[in-house]
């Protein structure tokens, strides 16, 4: 592959990206405009921003995935390996994307995406580009051998890709993605939902792929975790891609950095797990075993522990999906329950008809539905396709289709997962909210901080 | 007790042609039961005759009740009458004719439906991706094969929101008719856009493969197996020949 020397910083540029501007389809504005970017072999760059800055479409034109052809315009050029792919409003050249894959990697805000859905077994879909490839059985066997011992795979290699918990798809699409090896690797949210473990080992493998050369680009919505090892940490906000400043970091840091002030509680207790376990048909092993917890009115408690530990489990079987095979569950007032996933919460075709599906006709929750979408900051976004908005507000979205039955038990399930800053806040005024009135709130999260500042106690899931 | 069978699918698959074209040319009760006892044997050797069981008449109750309407009440025939009330005839002729012909369907149904207890599915779409077939066949079969599963995991999770929003929830066959209308359009919806979701990822893995491709899974065959193969083939084309050729211009 060739390397050209890049006249700004000195170091050799692995792939130069210069975007005059991007619009989609039938947008009535531009997604990016005057994006200038380059990659230095080995080098980690951080793009910061906010849902809907921009983020995951950058992730997309440098992947080759975007633009369509005779579909989006665009105007720029990509260098890569030598080859210049120049974007204009005449010509718009199809790039093929299974060979631009060899030299740019993309793994998707949506990991599960990732997935081909089509392989049995996790250790088929961490070689499946290689069987594409025509790679020998040996070569593949040593690969998965490998990215075994690097990820810690080793438990998950022979268990059902489609039945992984968020966390474990996030980490073997990642390391699927690894396997070919890429010059170029564009992460969007690498960390989002990986437990403590996980994380470090991503953060091990991302300083071992650096170190061998690779260039990585990590699109985030915070630079928190990736402020002391990154060569540059870029702000994109409306487009426009600005050399972010410390200030700037820190106003993030600080906008959801503020402890939750305990409230006093008349004890009542509103649900109880008494030695329960759950499992799922056609499941050996329970995925939760003994389970003793009580959540009171007036109390936040955080469900933790590794990826696979049974949190969304509890989560499910506390709204009513999931009936426990020994053991007790009392659940005393009404119960709502944000999904990890907001794509499965969501089937309608604009956020109006979301957040009022299943609501009687004139009934008072459907009269409550445009406070509830003022609360979360969706006004605007009443008549739009859920589907078409940005992730945090699709959660947002998710949220308001639970708040608007007024539960007294809010089960939220990774809640900080995909949410921006924004979202952030919304969502802390919606627990504020539900506690003051006499309600409980039971979440899982691996957002140590958001923990911190919002749970009364947690409660370790050990699996 | 399960236990399975560890054959190649195309020698399966080749088997079971044999025997389904061989019986069909034969015509004969006595082969159409055996065949069919004998699949009934090798279901409940490998732990699936409730399945196959439940399936079968799912599918043969309705075929054999439209055969006897057609055939068995309503004959034209010369042959013994049975019975007769009005537009109503019965006999002997016409229920021979309904009796072989779903005799003739059930083996088909009954052979068809232990080939899919038997042969894993992922293993099917090795075995054609190793094979010299072109790398689209495996793609289409691999497309249709998972649409399902896939489906009814999407509707799982759908049905799952709708439960948690209170809808969807009645009981009875109105309550199963109301569930089908709500999931139906967004099941659909949610499944073209998680193929859209996917389809570039998929792309950027080189799938389906353009040229040579491998598999890391590997399908157990052997000489003896693909010689069985070819003399089934022989069988399923050359039976039916052999048993019809001589009552061809016998009429």
């Amino acid at each position: 592959m060739e390397i050209q020397k890049n006249s700004f910083t000195g170091k050799s540029t692995v792939l130069a990206l210069e975007i005059e501007r991007f619009r989609y389809s039938g947008a009535e504005s531009d997604t990016l405009q005057s994006v200038d970017l380059e990659l230095a072999p080995g080098s980690l760059t951080v793009i910061v921003g906010d849902s809907g800055s921009g983020k995951s479409t950058l992730g997309a034109l440098l992947a080759g995935m975007l633009p369509r052809p005779a579909a989006d315009e665009c105007r720029g050029s990509i260098n890569l390996a030598g080859q210049r792919v120049q974007y204009s409003a005449q010509d718009s050249p199809r790039i093929d994307v299974a060979g631009w894959a060899k030299h740019v990697g993309l793994l998707p805000q949506e990991a599960g995406h990732y997935l081909s859905r089509i392989r049995e077994i996790v250790a088929e879909e961490l070689v499946f580009s290689l069987e594409n490839e025509g790679a020998t059985r040996e070569q593949m066997h040593q690969q998965i051998s490998t990215l075994s011992q690097r990820f810690s795979l080793g438990h998950l290699l022979k268990r059902d890709p489609a039945k992984l918990s968020g966390g474990q798809e996030r980490l073997v699409a990642l390391a699927a993605l690894s396997v070919s090896d890429p010059s170029v690797m564009v992460l969007d949210e690498p960390l989002a939902g990986l437990d403590a473990e996980a994380t470090v080992t991503v953060t091990e493998m991302i300083a071992r792929l650096r170190s061998g050369g690779t260039a990585l680009l990590v699109l985030s919505r915070t630079a928190g975790p990736w402020t002391a090892s990154a060569d540059a940490v870029w702000t994109l906000a409306n487009g426009h891609l600005h050399k972010a400043n410390g200030a700037s970091i820190e106003r993030n840091a600080a906008a959801t950095a503020v402890q939750r002030s305990p409230i006093a509680t008349d004890g009542r207790t509103l649900l109880e797990f008494s030695g329960v376990k759950l499992g799922y048909p056609k499941s050996e092993e329970p995925a939760v075993q003994g389970l003793d917890l009580q959540v009171r009115a007036g109390e936040c408690v955080a469900l933790a522990g590794a990826n696979g530990s049974g949190k969304t489990t509890v989560l499910k079987a506390a709204a009513g999906l999931l009936k426990p095979s020994s053991g007790t569950i009392q659940v005393s007032a009404e119960t709502g329950l944000l999904l990890q996933n907001p794509s499965d919460q969501l089937f309608e075709r604009t956020v109006l008809r979301e957040v009022t599906f299943g609501l009687p006709k004139k009934s008072a929750a459907r009269a409550k539905v445009p406070e509830i979408l003022a609360q979360l900051g969706l006004s605007s976004d009443a008549d739009s396709h859920p589907y078409e908005l940005p992730a945090s507000a699709r959660r947002l979205v998710a949220l308001a289709t639970v708040l608007v039955r007024e539960p007294k038990i809010l089960l939220l399930d990774e809640p900080t997962e995909a949410l921006d800053i924004w979202g952030v806040a919304a969502l802390r005024r919606v627990i504020d909210s539900v506690l003051a009135h006499g309600g409980a709130v039971l979440f899982s999260s691996h957002d140590q901080n958001f923990m911190d500042q919002i749970a009364d106690r947690v409660q370790l899931m050990s699996g | 007790m399960s236990r399975s069978i560890s054959l190649h699918p195309f020698t399966v698959l080749s088997l079971a042609v044999a025997t389904v074209t061989i019986t069909t040319a034969a015509g004969s009760w006595l082969l159409g039961c055996a065949v069919i006892t004998a699949c009934l044997v090798l279901a409940g050797w490998v732990g699936r005759l409730q399945r196959l069981v439940v399936m079968a008449v799912a599918i043969l109750l309705p075929t054999f009740a439209s055969l006897l309407l057609i055939h068995g009440l309503v004959a034209t025939d010369a042959s013994a009458l049975i019975a007769a009330a009005g537009p109503f005839r019965v006999t002997t002729g016409g229920l021979e004719t309904a009796m072989t012909l779903g005799l003739r369907t059930a083996v088909l149904v009954v052979v068809g439906l232990l080939c899919t207890l038997l042969i894993d599915t992922h293993q099917l779409v090795a075995a054609i991706d190793l094979s010299p077939a072109p790398p689209q066949v495996g793609y289409l079969l691999a497309a249709s094969l998972f649409l399902l599963p896939q489906m009814a995991e999407k509707q799982r999770a759908i049905g799952q929101a709708q439960t948690l929003r209170k809808a969807g929830t009645g009981r009875g066959l109105t309550g199963w008719l109301k569930r089908v209308r709500l999931r139906a359009v967004p099941l659909v919806l949610a499944s073209l856009q998680d193929a859209h979701d996917r389809s570039v990822h998929l792309a950027a893995r080189g799938f389906p493969a353009a040229g040579a491709h491998t598999r890391l899974r590997a399908v157990q065959d052997s000489l003896i197996q693909r010689r069985i193969r070819w003399v089934a083939l022989f069988c399923a084309v050359m039976g039916p020949l052999v048993i019809l050729a001589p009552l061809w211009g016998s009429k």
